[in-house]
C-alpha cells in the first residue's frame, strides 16, 4: 500500500473519531430518549445507576402511572414549553468471539467482525393525562440462532410495545394505582426487571451459536411480539401489586398491528397462541432507606398451536398442540444511593408441558413424551459506581425431563443424544458509561453444563462430539441511545 | 360482518381513550399551568418525597430525596425557583428537579411550598454512632472558631428549625446534608482566597455563607454535622 493511501486512511479515521467525539461531547441533559425528554430527568433518576432497563422506585412509578408524568401537549393542543419530539434511537454494535468457530457448532457465525448490528426506534410517552405508550421498532441484521430466542428475527419489526392507562388516587392514608394495558409480549408490564424482556441482559449476543439453552415458554423470548395481551393491575400503598392479563395471537383485525413484521402466525418458530392464555402476577414491595425489596409469584397458562398451522395432515389437529403451565417465584433487592447503585434478582419458574406426541409443536419439534417439565433459574447482581463504572454477574440454568424430540443434545453410552434439557451458564459483564447515553462493555458467557453434560467431549450434536465449553462466547459491545 | 367487528373495536378503543381524561385533579402533567400544587404533590412529588402509607406527607424514604415536611416556605420557594431557572446546579438537582420544575409557574411553586411547609415532619432516627453525633452537636452550637466556622444554630435556629430562606435541617437525611455540604465545599474559594469556579458555574450560587462553613469542615466533621441534624426533631 502506498504511504499516501495509508495517510489518507489515517486521516479518515481521525476525522471519524473527532466527529464521534464532538457529537458525544455536545450532548446536553436533554439529549436523551423519549421519557427523559418528557420528564427532564437524567437516565439515572429512573434506571439503577443509569443502567437501563433496570428501574428504580421512581422508574417503576413512572411506568405504573402509565408513562404520563411530565409534559407533552395534550390532545386538545395545549402548548407547553420544552416540548421535544417523542422519539429516540438506539444503536448497538459489537464484536463477538466464539470459543469454537466450527460452523457445525455455531452455525454461520456472522458477527465475528466488529459491526453495527441492531437499530431501534422508540416513540411514546404521555398521550393524555392518564394514558401513555411505549413503542419500539427494531431492525436486526442477523438472526439470533440461540434455541428459543428471537428465532427468525433478522428483519425490521415491531418490538416491545405497550399502551397503558393508569389512575392514581392519593390521600393522606392511602395510595392506589389502578391501571390497564394492551401490549405485545407477556411480562412486558414487569417493573421489577425479573422477566424476559427486562432482565438485566439488555444486550443479546447477535449470534449465540447453536447452544442448547432451553427456557420456559413463558420466559423464552419466543413468545415476544407474537401475542397481544390485555391486562389490568393495581398497586396499593407502594406495597401490594396484583396483575391479571389474557394473551392471544391475533391473526387479523386491529390488534394484529401490534405484531406487525414480527411474526407470521403459523410459521415454524413463531408462536401461535390461538387460545386465550391467562397470565398473572402478585408481588409484595417494601422500601426503606436506600433499599427496596420485592418478592412475588407469577404464572401463565399458554395454549399453543403447532406448525405449520395449515399444512400437512399431522400438523393441524385443529387445536393446541402444546399446553404450557408456568408458575414461579421472583424477588428483587436494590440499594440506590449515589455513588453506589446495586441491584440483584432471583427467579425460579417451573413449567409443566402437555405435549401431543407425534405432532410438530410451534418450534416444528415433535415431543416424545406426553408430558415434560422444565425448571428455570435465573439470578443476577449488578453494581454501578457513580453511574459510570459497572459490573454484573448473571447465572442462568434449567433442569427438566429428558425428551429427545425436544432437545437434540446430551449423550448416552451408545453415543446418541439423551435429550436432556439441563444447562447452566455464568455471564460476567463489565461496562463503562462515559456519558449517560453511551455504554461500552465486555461480556462473557461460560457454560458449565449443556444437554446434561458437564465437561469433556461428551456432547453429541449433528453427529459430532463437543463439550459444553465449546459454546462459550464473548462480546465487546457498544450501545448508544439518543 | 368483519367491518362491523372492526367498527365496534375501534369505537371501544376511542371510548376507552375518552375515559382516560379523568380530569385535572389527577393530572401528572408538568406542562399544564392549570394543574394545582396540591395535585402535583399527590401525583408527582409524592413518588420520591413521600413515604409508604402516607405518600403526601413530605417525609421521604430514600435519602437521595430530602424531607420536605415542615420545611420553611420561603426556602422551598427559593429552591423550586432555582430549579426552574436552572441556577441551582448540584448533580441531584440536574438529574431530577430541573425536569420536574422546568415549567412550574410562580403560583404552582407557591402552592407546593405552602403544602409542604404545612406537613408534619416525622422523627428520622440517625444511624451514626453517638460520638459522631456528639461531635456534630458541638460544632452545631459552638462552631469552629479556629476554622472560621460559625455556630450553625446562629442561622438555622437552636433546634435547626430554620428561618425564612434558611432551611430547616432537623430530621433531614444525613446523606443529603452531607452531599450538600460537599456541594458548598466545591463552590468555595480556595485557601488563598481565589474563586475556584466562576460565578456562572456555582452549583448553589446563593450559598456564600455555606461555602465558608463547608470549606472549614473536615470530611469527618461534615458527616458529624449531618448525623446530628438528622437526629433532631
Amino acid at each position: 500500500m502506498k504511504v499516501s493511501n495509508l495517510l489518507g486512511k489515517a486521516k479518515g479515521s481521525a476525522l471519524l473519531l473527532l466527529g464521534t467525539a464532538s457529537v458525544v461531547v455536545s450532548m446536553d441533559a436533554n439529549a436523551i430518549p423519549v421519557f427523559a425528554r418528557q420528564t427532564g430527568f437524567k437516565c439515572v433518576a429512573c434506571h439503577v445507576g443509569g443502567m437501563f432497563p433496570q428501574l428504580t422506585s421512581l422508574g417503576r412509578m413512572f411506568k405504573l402511572t402509565g408513562y404520563t408524568m411530565g409534559n407533552r401537549p395534550n390532545l386538545d393542543g395545549l402548548e407547553v414549553q420544552n416540548d421535544y419530539p417523542p422519539v429516540a434511537i438506539m444503536v448497538q454494535g459489537a464484536k463477538q468471539y466464539y470459543n469454537n468457530t466450527s460452523h457445525s457448532v455455531n452455525g454461520n457465525a456472522p458477527s465475528s467482525s466488529a459491526d453495527l448490528q441492531v437499530v431501534s426506534l422508540f416513540a411514546g410517552g404521555k398521550i393524555t393525562d392518564n394514558f401513555g405508550a411505549f413503542m419500539q421498532w427494531t431492525g436486526q441484521k442477523y438472526a439470533n440462532l440461540q434455541s428459543g430466542s428471537q428465532v427468525g428475527y433478522n428483519a425490521a419489526s415491531i418490538d416491545n410495545t405497550e399502551f397503558r392507562y393508569a389512575d392514581r388516587t392519593v390521600t393522606p392514608n392511602s395510595d392506589l394505582i389502578l391501571g390497564a394495558y394492551i401490549n405485545n409480549r407477556a411480562m412486558m408490564s414487569d417493573v421489577w426487571n425479573n422477566f424476559g424482556a427486562w432482565e438485566s441482559g439488555w444486550i443479546n449476543y447477535f449470534n449465540a451459536g447453536n447452544a442448547q439453552a432451553p427456557t420456559t415458554y413463558l420466559m423464552g423470548e419466543s413468545s415476544q411480539h407474537a401475542a397481544v395481551g390485555v391486562g389490568g393491575y393495581f398497586f396499593k400503598n407502594k406495597t401490594w401489586y396484583g396483575e391479571l392479563a389474557v394473551y392471544k395471537s391475533p391473526t387479523h383485525g386491529p390488534f394484529s398491528v401490534l405484531t406487525a413484521g414480527a411474526t407470521s402466525v403459523g410459521n415454524t418458530g413463531v408462536t401461535s397462541l390461538l387460545e386465550p392464555s391467562p397470565y398473572f402476577r402478585f408481588a409484595y414491595n417494601k422500601e426503606w432507606g436506600a433499599n427496596s425489596f420485592e418478592a412475588g409469584v407469577h404464572g401463565m397458562m399458554s395454549y399453543v398451536y403447532g406448525t405449520p398451522l395449515f399444512g400437512t395432515s399431522n400438523s393441524q389437529p385443529g387445536g393446541p398442540v402444546s399446553a404450557y403451565h408456568d408458575i414461579g417465584l421472583d424477588a428483587q433487592y436494590q440499594y440506590v444511593l449515589d455513588p453506589h447503585y446495586f441491584a440483584a434478582h432471583a427467579r425460579v419458574t417451573r413449567e409443566l408441558m402437555n405435549n401431543t406426541p407425534g405432532v410438530a409443536n410451534w418450534q416444528g419439534l415433535i415431543a416424545q413424551n406426553a408430558t415434560d417439565n422444565l425448571t428455570e433459574t435465573y439470578m443476577d447482581a449488578t453494581y454501578v459506581y457513580e453511574a459510570k463504572y459497572g459490573a454484573q454477574l448473571s447465572y442462568a440454568s434449567a433442569t427438566g425431563s429428558s425428551d429427545t424430540g425436544l432437545y437434540a443434545m446430551g449423550v448416552n453410552g451408545a453415543g446418541s443424544p439423551t435429550g436432556s434439557p439441563n444447562w447452566t451458564s455464568w455471564t460476567p459483564n463489565i461496562f463503562w458509561q462515559p456519558y449517560q447515553n453511551l455504554r461500552i462493555g465486555y461480556m462473557y458467557t461460560y457454560y458449565t453444563q449443556m444437554g446434561g453434560v458437564n465437561s469433556g467431549n461428551g456432547l453429541v450434536f449433528n453427529a459430532a462430539k463437543f463439550s459444553p465449553q465449546n459454546f462459550n462466547t464473548s462480546m465487546l459491545y457498544v450501545g448508544f441511545i439518543y | 360482518m368483519k367491518n362491523v367487528k372492526t367498527i365496534l373495536t375501534l369505537s371501544a378503543l376511542s371510548l376507552a381513550l375518552g375515559a382516560c381524561s379523568t380530569g385535572i385533579t389527577k393530572s401528572r402533567n408538568l406542562g399544564n399551568p392549570n394543574v394545582s400544587g396540591n395535585t402535583l404533590a399527590q401525583q408527582v412529588c409524592s413518588v420520591c418525597h413521600g413515604n409508604i402509607g402516607n405518600s403526601v406527607n413530605g417525609n421521604s424514604v430514600n435519602p437521595t430525596f430530602p424531607n420536605l415536611a415542615g420545611q420553611q416556605k420561603d426556602y422551598l420557594v427559593a429552591q423550586m425557583t432555582a430549579f426552574h431557572e436552572k441556577t441551582r446546579k448540584d448533580p441531584a438537582a440536574q438529574q431530577m428537579m430541573w425536569g420536574i420544575a422546568r415549567n412550574f409557574t410562580p403560583k404552582q411553586i407557591d402552592e407546593l411550598a405552602t403544602f409542604y411547609s404545612n406537613q408534619k415532619p416525622l422523627p428520622n432516627p440517625a444511624h451514626g454512632d453517638a460520638a459522631l453525633i456528639a461531635e456534630g452537636q458541638k460544632i452545631f452550637s459552638e462552631g469552629l472558631l479556629d476554622k472560621g466556622v460559625p455556630a450553625c444554630m446562629g442561622c438555622h435556629g437552636s433546634n435547626a428549625e430554620g428561618n425564612g430562606v434558611i432551611p430547616r435541617l432537623a430530621g433531614q437525611h444525613a446523606n443529603y446534608v452531607y452531599k450538600q455540604l460537599n456541594v458548598f465545599n466545591r463552590d468555595a474559594k480556595t485557601a488563598d482566597g481565589k474563586e475556584s469556579v466562576p460565578d456562572s458555574e456555582l452549583e448553589r450560587p446563593t450559598g456564600g455563607v455555606m461555602e465558608m462553613v463547608a470549606s472549614g469542615l473536615s470530611d469527618q466533621q461534615k458527616r458529624a454535622m449531618a448525623a446530628y441534624v438528622q437526629s433532631l426533631r
